[in-house]
């Protein structure tokens, strides 16, 4: 405890103390590269989209005409929107939840030193590196309904029935949600790893000492000690989680009907498909604003906990 | 932290790109040799002897080519290229991307070229509009199904029945020998059911969805029945429910392994099949027909070659030339040998494969059907909520009826 | 046998075994990249009767997969670096000096996250088409700037954890503040660095949505488009799409092996004392 109670006066200090004109300036000068990229290539997109969404723009005229804000009435009143934001806020929070549930034991166990302790990680991290627009196509291969099926080819070998992994509503949620989760847990791990190095072996050894069990360690020292790394992560895995597009698209379509579609499919489609660039970019606008709400709340909340926990 | 290796590394970078930038622009030479640029959809392997067939027989025109994979890939990398005014001057038309072009006025009407004479009327209409014709479509598609005649012979059976109730009595004798009577890849737009509402739109004049779009007529008026028909593969439990998860891939390797008698399928299938099962007895037929009507397939026009209006008449006059060329035997016959697409000019005969031949048929008679490319606006969006919609059907969640109202409602709103 | 050394057994074995578990799609794409297509289509999950080499010849004799690996390369390489620069910039800003100001521009930074690129695409094609990089690497290192703000994130996550003692010590000697930065700073968040590095070093190499519609010559492919080169309209070669992508896999394999020491050879235990 006594090392964080010193950083933290040490930062209470440091705030309080004026930075001279110098700290400033180059603080500043340092946050400007990081400002005009920022500008350039997320700022002035948006706001060229939000133009976009005032107009009937097909994405292929570029002249269109101001209709104000009827693509936005055309979207709130259009139900299939519906079946896809819930999907999609399933996938996100399921997502997040599962794989903060396993990505931090997993960062435990690897953090720990035993046999193919390499290939371990690297398997697990496997997932995160080919496009998953491949893996998509990869899984959707695997979950065949068909006996021969590469998963129901074991079943049946085991004396099981076959399984409609993708051909029902429910099934195929929870497939896209388990993938989902297979795909990223290797990767938060790998994060969750870097930070278990920032915490001393010294509050470990006096724990044991004072005969604490790994379990009364777990969540007495590690966990606590975490919560920067796991408001980041959530951070990453809800937006991210809020805007799939390539896995439900690859590997489901998003059907069967519509029990997996995502938002960002709608984008595509009333977009790219239909050339009705106008209302896409008011889905776009609209689903910014809802992510931004729902992802800022959750960092919000998050903060807090972390506060009470440092 | 040692400086010195990031900065040799660094000093490696900026070299690179010198190294590999290669000619970029495509401006004209001063060899007197007109470039023309052209996306293209079919792949680097197959599109580069047809090019280079071109290139001896027009030495003076050069065709700077560049690849985008279909179809998704490619509709949004035109797309983009258009809107910011850098379309190529050849590029491909879809049916994903017809209306759109079409509207913004981006491609060149060929219907008086002498080059799209010999073409299947069907084929340059599919990309046309009012009498104009926008693209050059050299070949089609069709998909019928797929039998395996072995199968078939253990019930007694010789062939696709003419007959939807005669194909449905098929499945259930299959059915009760223990073969598995049919899978349908139901990711897409069902084959069956495109052919069945071809095989009606085809009898019609005006046709089916002239009156559907111009609010004559309604999917629920002439869709129902077609969907009835087909439900009943999945509501006399013929078929399993589980089809809305297969893809074209997964039910031809069920049909090479010899698990299923009967499938959807069209030409591509025809090689791995081939190769997978050579001594499969196996041959194509039509869909069977309903309410009195005639087998159908479904099937489209290919993308058609579309001149970029924007381009300059140079330009323009070069592509035209490479059109004509696409067109003529000689460019039909490189075009067949390197796709095995069953092409529709008059004047050249594409050798078909044996198991294709009455599919081959009805492709160069322009006897096809695709609901997607012959709807007249808002296609993606109807696809979309069509095949999930179907789905929802084959799952029992919704009826035929439903299926087609829920089409009406969506036409409605676009 | 000791405790700790069987319990160390007990966890290799299970760890192994979990792991080979979630490795099995990888079996998957890896066995059939020797398989024909006619092998495939037989029996997908056993491996293959003989090994089929051939998939692998058709990749590595065709001269479009080196080049393809060079133009990937280049831009992973400069778009990383240049990222984590960024970000560790700003990153450090932050921590510097905290104003009204800064805090202001670190939420607002946040809104890089909730953009789905989808739209974007279409305003940025055309700000490239206006800087004439489209169809040039150039054009997307520039796009893939836009990840320096995710290392920006992640930095100063990290950098908080930091004690502050050394940065002070160098402070009150003198050093300027971009002294401080490359020599105090930059190691002290190695292990981030890396982490962070190897993070944006497979994105970027695996990135198939910005490529695709900003690269369309043939020689600037990456290595992913090459891969799609496999995709026709109707129908997948799959065991050469799976060669490709598995070709294309190896040196993110071979990156990842070798970097992931680093990222666990963190700060020594107890090393900056209190």
């Amino acid at each position: 405890m006594s090392l964080t109670a010193t950083a933290t006066i040490t930062r209470a200090k440091r705030r309080g103390r004026k930075a001279g004109w110098r700290q400033i300036t180059a603080s500043q000068a340092f946050l400007l590269p990081a400002t005009i990229i920022f500008i350039v290539l997320f700022i002035v997109p948006l706001g060229q989209s939000f133009w976009w969404s005032l107009t009937d723009f097909t994405g292929y005229n570029p002249n269109p005409n101001f209709i104000g804000f009827a693509n936005y009435a055309t979207i709130l009143q259009d139900p299939s929107m519906l079946a896809g934001l819930l999907f999609t806020l399933l996938f996100a929070v399921g997502t997040t939840v599962l794989i903060t549930a396993l990505a931090i034991p997993l960062a435990v166990q690897l953090n720990k030193v035993f046999f193919g302790r390499n290939l371990v990680r690297s398997l697990w991290f496997f997932p995160a590196i080919p496009s998953m627009a491949i893996l998509g196509l990869v899984w959707r291969y695997i979950l065949s309904p068909l006996d021969s099926g590469v998963v129901n080819s074991v079943l049946v070998k085991l004396g099981l029935d076959s399984v409609g992994w993708l051909s029902t509503d429910a099934l195929a949620k929870v497939s896209v949600i388990v993938v989902g989760v297979w795909a990223a847990t290797g990767w938060h791990a790998v994060l969750y790893t870097a930070y278990l190095q920032s915490i001393p072996a010294e509050y470990y050894e006096v724990a044991k000492i004072d005969g604490a069990t790994s379990r009364q360690q777990f969540f007495g020292i590690t966990l606590p000690l975490l919560t920067p790394a796991m408001v980041i992560s959530t951070f990453l895995l809800m937006t991210g989680g809020l805007k799939v597009f390539d896995l439900p698209y690859t590997l489901t379509n998003g059907g069967p009907g519509f029990s997996t579609y995502t938002i960002t499919q709608s984008i595509v489609v009333s977009g790219v498909g239909q050339g009705r660039y106008g209302l896409a970019s008011a889905l776009a606008v609209l689903f910014t604003f809802a992510v931004g709400i729902l992802s800022f709340s959750q960092l919000a909340l998050t903060k807090v906990i972390e506060r009470r926990f440092s | 932290m040692n400086k010195r290796p990031l900065l040799a590394a660094a000093a490696l970078l900026a070299a690179v790109p010198l190294a590999l930038s290669g000619c970029s622009s495509s401006d004209d030479g001063a060899d007197g040799k007109t470039t023309i640029t052209f996306l293209s959809w079919t792949g680097e392997e197959q599109m580069t002897p047809i090019l280079d067939a071109f290139s001896k027989a027009h030495p003076e025109i050069k065709v700077d080519v560049s690849y985008s994979p279909p179809v998704a890939e490619y509709i949004q990398t035109l797309q983009t290229q258009v809107l910011s005014g850098i379309a190529p001057d050849v590029f491909l038309v879809a049916a994903e991307n017809k209306t759109n072009l079409i509207e913004g006025g981006h491609m060149l009407d060929l219907s008086g070229e002498d080059f799209v004479k010999n073409v299947e009327p069907f084929n340059m209409n599919t990309y046309g509009r009012d009498g104009a014709q926008y693209g050059l479509s050299l070949s089609s598609w069709a998909a019928g199904y797929a039998y395996n005649e072995d199968l078939l012979a253990e019930v007694g059976a010789t062939g696709i029945p003419e007959t939807w109730d005669e194909f449905l009595d098929l499945c259930e004798k299959l059915q009760d020998a223990g073969i598995t009577p049919f899978l349908e890849s139901v990711d897409q737009m069902p084959t069956t059911l495109s052919a069945m509402i071809g095989a009606k739109s085809h009898s019609m004049d005006p046709t089916l969805d002239d009156l559907i779009f111009s609010g004559e007529s309604t999917f629920e008026a002439e869709w129902t029945g077609a969907l009835t028909e087909y439900n009943k593969l999945y509501t006399e439990g013929l078929v399993s429910p589980d089809v809305v998860a297969l893809d074209g891939d997964m039910v031809r390797d069920e049909f090479a392994a010899g698990r299923v008698a009967i499938i959807n399928a069209g030409p591509w299938i025809i090689n791995p099949v081939k190769e997978a099962a050579p001594d499969l007895n196996w041959s194509f037929g039509k869909i069977p027909a309903i309410d009195g009507g005639e087998p159908f397939v479904a099937g489209a026009a290919s993308p058609g070659y579309a001149i970029n209006s924007a381009s300059d008449e140079a330009h323009q006059e070069a592509a035209k030339v490479f059109l004509s060329w696409l067109a003529s035997p000689e460019g039909v016959e490189t075009f067949q040998a390197q796709t095995g697409d069953v092409t529709v000019t008059s004047d050249f005969e594409p050798p078909v494969d044996p198991v294709f031949t009455t599919m081959g048929e009805s492709i160069r008679n322009g006897e096809l059907y695709l609901p997607m490319i012959s709807w007249q606006r808002s296609e993606d969006v109807l696809n979309v909520e069509a095949v999930a919609q179907i789905q929802r059907m084959i799952q029992g969640q919704s009826t035929p009826q439903e299926v087609a109202q829920a089409l009406d409602a969506k036409l409605a709103a676009s | 046998m000791t405790r700790p050394l069987r319990r160390r057994i007990v966890l290799s074995v299970v760890m192994i075994a979990l792991a080979l578990f979630v490795a099995i799609p990888l079996y998957f794409i890896v066995i059939n990249t020797f398989k024909t297509q006619a092998g495939m289509v037989g029996s997908p999950l056993a491996p293959p009767t003989e090994l089929f080499f051939g998939n692998y010849h058709d990749v590595f004799t065709d001269p479009r997969i080196y080049r393809s690996f060079l133009n990937t390369l280049y831009v992973t390489a400069a778009a990383v670096l240049l990222q984590l620069l960024v970000g560790a910039l700003a990153a450090y800003a932050m921590i510097m000096h905290t104003s009204r100001l800064n805090t202001v521009i670190a939420n607002l930074l946040l809104i890089g996250f909730v953009v789905p690129g989808q739209s974007t695409l279409i305003p940025l094609y055309r700000m490239l088409v206006g800087m004439k990089l489209v169809d040039d690497l150039n054009g997307l290192i520039i796009m893939y700037l836009g990840g320096s703000i995710f290392c920006y994130f992640l930095i100063q996550g990290y950098m908080r954890t930091l004690p502050y003692e050394m940065i002070e010590a160098a402070r009150i000697d003198g050093a300027g503040a971009l002294r401080i930065f490359w020599s105090v700073v930059l190691p002290l968040i190695k292990p981030i660095l890396v982490t962070v590095g190897v993070f944006q070093t497979m994105w970027v190499w695996n990135d198939f949505l910005i490529p695709t519609v900003f690269i369309s010559s043939p020689a600037k492919r990456t290595v992913v488009l090459q891969v799609y080169n496999a995709v026709s309209e109707f129908t997948t070669d799959w065991p050469m799409f799976m060669t490709v992508s598995v070709v294309a896999l190896i040196p993110m394999v071979i990156f990842f092996i070798f970097t992931q020491r680093h990222i666990v050879s963190g700060l020594l235990a107890g090393g900056v004392k209190g």
